[in-house]
């Protein structure tokens, strides 16, 4: 089945492919993930754990900080087979985009606190920028920074030891680390389609000290960039992954399923269907190869149309693959127990994640060509 | 003159390669309107080609070719595109050359080669008849044993350029009660200017002519026409196409219409509408996604590998994406799509009824699209049968 073909001269891929088979069979992806729903969506301390001593939570933290000090190339064959595993742990945001924001930060006791306890799993950072109905505004008030305003769509609230607070101030945007039991700090949490929790945070005069500040304006705008760049990378790779994922188990179940005295899967109108679905999971996996390389070998602006591409391409494969691999299984497709179905929820929470597809296409062409909607 | 081009670092080879071919390929045959021109119209630049070696990208240098890598010959390919060279007649260098190099004898080798890069025989290809299309494998056209020669009777179809080539390579039935219906195929050279041939050309949609129907009435062929052995031209017909279905899946079509959506667009305001905005904007995205799964495969043949099955995914999808450019051509281009003729962009013509029909065909030819999806299925997904 479709996968990212990369170069791998060292085998540091290969490896990195066989730890995630091993992972998957001590912590089964679909089992987590129902256990995870019936927990009301918090994260198991022990899966993120055994992640983290992996060395995937840190993977693209520089070595000095306590992580790996790996790059994109392997950061999206990781993402890439834990798609394919169906682990649905919040990677995309609780280490890829905080491992960005934290190797990015200005140099210093907070974020060197911050990055060992994140790639040793002691702590979770979780990234908290979406603006909400009131934007996070930080004040400054004696000496510490007082916090006001909301966020929303952060991942796995509950576990987090810190959020990683992108708040406007008066010079722009600061990145900045807020303790999750502070005080002034209300999480409340919405149920995520694929079981994991989603959660609004608000802040209400919410004292941080000063020394918590990661990055001031100027740098933080260019950081959180660069985070969305890596994440939109990551979640491209996770998609392909899982895309290729369930066509492989559509594939198997339409050979073995008989009807009419044969499988249904020899008949031509489910193989065209099916050949459709593994051109798109081929697609994906290429446009996210070109992104990789294009991060590696362009600038940055090049780059980042090929990330928009990546992204855009990989979501809609994921999601239109899994609807259809629903209804290849048929009635079974619609039931609860049958994995498909958590293959299908994962897909719409990673694709709505950082931009949905039409939005992504229309970054690019606005970007690459100057046409915007309604004005040229 | 290099001793190997394939020693060339690609880079260089393609700025020696582009630099020649934009100072000898006449402009007027830059960008032609028509997608097969004839023998005659393309002649000069036939000839100029020859003359230069470099005729036969893919030939070994002792056949006066180029002897070019599947990587060198992607550069070729794509350089030619780039400069808006027009294509050749090339059913000689690309078809006949290949299949007689490996399953010719040594006087066929000496006696045609030489004769297709001279453009002294200029060849078609007879594979389709009237009820052989997808199911080539079903193909009616005789040949019969007589003395030393074959007497030919039937009809071929859908032949590119039939009507300006000499010669044609044809598959016939040599054997009627074969239990399996790909043994009693045989391959022959035949000289289309034998008595008992008949050539008609049919007009396509865009009113040109570029394929015909071939009738043979008893034709007199020589034994010795027979490449590789008799019974056993299935072998010899399927192994045509190596490294070069990649450029089936070549991009080209759907970049060129592109483009010239863009224009249309612009000079219509349709950039204003953001409904048009979002339907041009997946266009945009799958052209530029093609371009990497392009980029995959011909990764695989510059490392010195063999493509497998999945390339078919490129054809399916560059001419289904031709497709829908054209389409969405028509749809900017409003009441004024009535007409025939090209439409006017500022100060450039667009021809988008002509590129609507001519993106017709290619979802057709060189395997049906269907056909390419059972291909997949069977060979890429392995569905049971």
């Amino acid at each position: 089945m479709p996968e990212l073909m990369l170069d791998d001269p060292d085998g540091t891929l290969v490896m990195l492919r066989d730890s995630v088979t091993g992972f998957a069979a001590r912590f089964p992806g679909a089992k987590a993930m129902r256990e995870r729903r019936g927990r009301g969506g918090t994260m198991d301390p022990l899966i993120w754990s055994a992640m983290a001593e992996a060395g995937w939570i840190g993977l693209l933290l520089p070595e000095e900080c306590g992580g790996a000090g790996l790059g994109l190339r392997e950061q999206a064959v990781l993402s890439e087979a834990l798609g394919r595993a169906l682990i649905a742990e919040p990677t995309g945001t609780a280490s890829v985009f905080a491992a960005t924001l934290l190797g990015g930060a200005s140099p210093g006791a907070e974020r060197s606190r911050l990055a060992a306890g994140v790639a040793s799993g002691e702590m979770v950072a979780v990234p908290a920028w979406t603006s909400g109905a009131k934007p996070v505004v930080a004040r400054s008030v004696n000496g510490s920074i007082a916090l006001s305003g909301e966020t929303r769509f952060v991942d796995a609230a509950r576990a987090a030891t810190d959020f990683l607070v992108v708040a406007q101030d008066a010079d722009g945007v600061m990145l900045l680390s807020v303790a999750a039991d502070a005080d002034g700090v209300t999480i409340s949490e919405r149920v995520g389609v694929d079981g994991s929790a989603l959660a609004t945070i608000s802040f209400s005069d919410c004292a941080v000290p000063a020394d918590r500040v990661l990055s001031r304006a100027n740098r933080s705008e260019e950081l959180l960039r660069q985070a969305i760049l890596h994440t939109r990378l990551a979640l491209a790779a996770e998609l392909t992954g899982l895309a290729s994922k369930a066509l492989e188990l559509t594939i198997a179940y339409t050979s073995d399923r008989v009807q009419f005295g044969k499988p249904i899967g020899s008949f031509q109108a489910i193989q065209h269907r099916l050949v459709d679905m593994w051109i798109e999971a081929e697609f994906a996996a290429a446009a996210v190869v070109n992104a990789v390389d294009s991060l590696q070998a362009d600038d940055v602006d090049t780059a980042e149309l090929a990330v928009l591409a990546a992204k855009a391409r990989a979501g809609e494969a994921a999601f239109s693959i899994c609807r259809r691999a629903v209804h290849l299984h048929g009635a079974m497709g619609y039931t609860d127990e049958c994995d498909i179905g958590l293959y299908l929820k994962r897909a719409i929470n990673l694709n709505a994640m950082l931009g949905q597809p039409e939005q992504l296409r229309l970054e690019f062409v606005e970007r690459e060509s100057g046409y915007r909607r309604g004005r040229t | 003159m290099a001793s190997d081009w394939n020693d060339i670092p690609d880079e260089e080879f393609r700025s020696i390669f582009r630099t020649w071919v934009d100072q000898n390929c006449p402009s007027h045959l830059r960008y032609m309107r028509k997608q097969r021109p004839l023998f005659n119209e393309v002649a000069v630049w036939y000839h100029a080609l020859a003359a230069k070696g470099w005729l036969a990208p893919t030939w070994p240098r002792q056949y006066g070719g180029m002897g070019l890598s599947a990587a060198k010959h992607m550069i070729y390919v794509e350089e030619w595109g780039r400069l808006g060279c027009p294509r050749i007649p090339d059913h000689g260098i690309g078809l006949v050359g290949p299949l007689l190099i490996e399953y010719g004898s040594e006087e066929q080798k000496a006696h045609y080669l030489p004769r297709i890069l001279s453009g002294e025989h200029v060849w078609c290809q007879g594979y389709s008849e009237p009820n052989a299309g997808s199911d080539l494998a079903s193909l009616q056209t005789s040949a019969v044993l007589d003395g030393d020669e074959f007497v030919v009777n039937g009809q071929k179809i859908w032949t590119t350029l039939a009507h300006c080539a000499n010669w044609i390579f044809v598959l016939v039935r040599t054997e009627r009660d074969a239990k399996v219906r790909q043994k009693g195929i045989t391959v022959l050279l035949l000289d289309l200017t034998s008595p008992g041939v008949r050539v008609r050309p049919i007009a396509n949609l865009r009113g040109e002519a570029d394929f015909c129907e071939v009738f043979f009435d008893n034709v007199r062929v020589p034994l010795k026409n027979l490449v590789g052995k008799i019974n056993e031209g299935w072998t010899v017909a399927k192994s045509v196409l190596g490294h070069e279905r990649i450029f089936l899946g070549a991009p080209t079509r759907p970049e060129y219409a592109l483009e010239r959506l863009r224009r249309l667009a612009d000079a219509r305001g349709a950039f204003e509408d953001p409904a048009f905005m979002s339907r041009f904007a997946r266009l945009r995205l799958d052209l530029y996604d093609l371009g990497s799964a392009f980029e995959r495969y011909a990764k695989v043949l510059r490392a010195g590998g063999e493509l497998g099955a999945g390339v078919s995914a490129l054809k399916i999808f560059t001419t289904e994406l031709y497709q829908r450019i054209t389409e969405e051509m028509l749809t900017v281009a409003g009441e004024e799509a009535r007409l025939a003729d090209d439409l006017a962009a500022g100060d450039v013509e667009i021809d988008a009824m002509n590129l609507f029909l001519d993106s017709r065909s290619p979802a057709i030819f060189g395997g049906s699209n269907e056909i390419q999806r059972n291909i997949l299925a069977k060979a890429v997904l392995r569905l049971p049968g």
